[in-house]
């Protein structure tokens, strides 16, 4: 899977996860830039993508990974593995 | 942004003095918080805003000038919760079980408590949740009273409850029970540097083991008490003995709400009804606060926290 499929899952699952219509979602998309996407609905999100793509993220990546972009290489980067 | 969020939450809790330092002394600690924050105080009522203040006011006199040493008890609590909140989603429950596991990692630990404490004090004031139960036990349960009253709590704390109890003109005896004798006797030097004039009772008891209790009370409080039980069916039946047949329990319980020593899951209204009811109970009033103010149905649906306020009646005095 190569970045810009794992950027639209990302874009996918925000949409579902954050229950938003419009969502324009680029690689700095951060949570200061979603109103729904606060601590709360940021853990729901993170282990919805690691169902997605089958992969596990450790605690302090899910405190740390509030952007779009990093959240897409660090998943580049597990499925790599 | 960060900045934007706790300007507009200065604004927002000027007319609350008592709160505002609260909500400073935790911004100076995690800047980053104030979103969260901003929600949850914008999310409040009138009343809800000023029995936070009263909850405010009191912690206060309890910190004692130490506001720093609690904000950072309560960062340190919020990342112990968002670590359970993980597993609680991944897994579908509570990561604890058994007491004897809560007592392991959380009670027994000296260091781990006296942070944890400090933070759950501040989650009085800066939660959605905990305000929203504290209201309603202020406003909808205290003042309903219309007669002369004998308390028990079980489980007080830091004391918040026994307080506003002791405030009311009518509470003409109040008893608080712990299992802990080290957790009673803060409770009873908090009650102390509060003011609380009229004597408490402060009883080393453990409901789960008691036998049936020496006397009744009109109103009973066990409030975040049943989820740190592995049977709150046994404490349930023998409060139900405790309360005279006029007499009311209000009942707090958080739904999906994983905590280091949260061990027994209750996961809707419906299914915290059913335990109230199968004890004897008639339930009477149902408050639901979900966390930062939410939509409940929204945040049953996604398993996010709802404080559970419940009053309730002796169903049957034939029965029971």
């Amino acid at each position: 899977m190569d970045h810009q499929e794992i950027m639209a899952k990302i874009a996918e699952t925000m949409v579902d996860v954050f229950d938003v219509d419009d969502l324009e979602v680029t690689e700095a998309t951060s949570a200061d830039d979603v109103e729904e996407w606060d601590s709360l609905s940021h853990i729901r999100f993170v282990i919805t993508l690691e169902r997605l793509f089958k992969i596990k993220f450790r605690n302090e990546e899910i405190a740390e990974l509030k952007n779009v972009g990093d959240l897409a290489r660090v998943i580049e980067a597990k499925l790599a593995a | 942004m960060s900045d934007e969020k706790a300007a507009a939450l200065r604004v927002l809790l000027a007319p609350l003095p008592e709160t505002l330092v609260i909500a400073e002394a935790v911004l100076a600690a995690w800047p980053d918080h104030a979103a969260y924050l901003l929600k949850s105080f914008g999310a409040r009522s009138p009343e809800m805003l000023a029995s936070t203040e009263l909850a405010a006011t009191a912690a206060r006199k309890l910190m004692a000038g130490n506001e720093a040493r609690f904000a950072e008890g309560y960062r340190w609590t919020c990342d112990q919760l968002r670590d359970e909140e993980i597993f609680f989603h991944r897994e579908g429950r509570y990561r604890l079980s058994t007491f004897a596991e809560a007592d392991a990692e959380v009670y027994s630990n000296h260091d781990y408590m006296s942070r944890y404490v400090d933070g759950l004090l501040l989650s009085q004031i800066l939660w959605f949740n905990h305000a929203g139960t504290f209201e309603m036990f202020a406003n909808r349960v205290l003042a309903a009273a219309d007669a002369p009253f004998d308390y028990l709590e079980i489980g007080p704390g830091h004391g918040l409850m026994v307080y506003l109890a002791a405030r009311s003109p009518l509470s003409r005896s109040l008893a608080a029970w712990d299992f802990s004798a080290v957790s009673l006797r803060e409770t009873g030097a908090a009650l102390a540097t509060l003011g609380v004039d009229k004597p408490v009772s402060l009883v080393e008891v453990d409901i789960l083991k008691a036998e049936a209790p020496d006397r009744q009370y009109d109103l009973i409080v066990i409030s975040e008490v049943l989820e740190h039980l592995e049977q709150p069916e046994v404490a349930l039946a023998f409060l139900r003995k405790a309360l005279r047949p006029t007499g009311r329990i209000f009942i707090n319980v958080p739904l999906n709400s994983p905590s280091p020593d949260h061990i027994y899951l209750v996961s809707t209204p419906e299914e915290l009804t059913a335990l109230v009811e199968a004890a004897g109970f008639k339930v009477e009033r149902l408050e639901m606060f979900a966390t930062q103010g939410r939509k409940i149905e929204s945040a049953l649906a996604q398993r996010i926290s709802v404080s559970t306020g419940i009053v309730a009646v002796p169903a049957s005095n034939d029965r029971f």
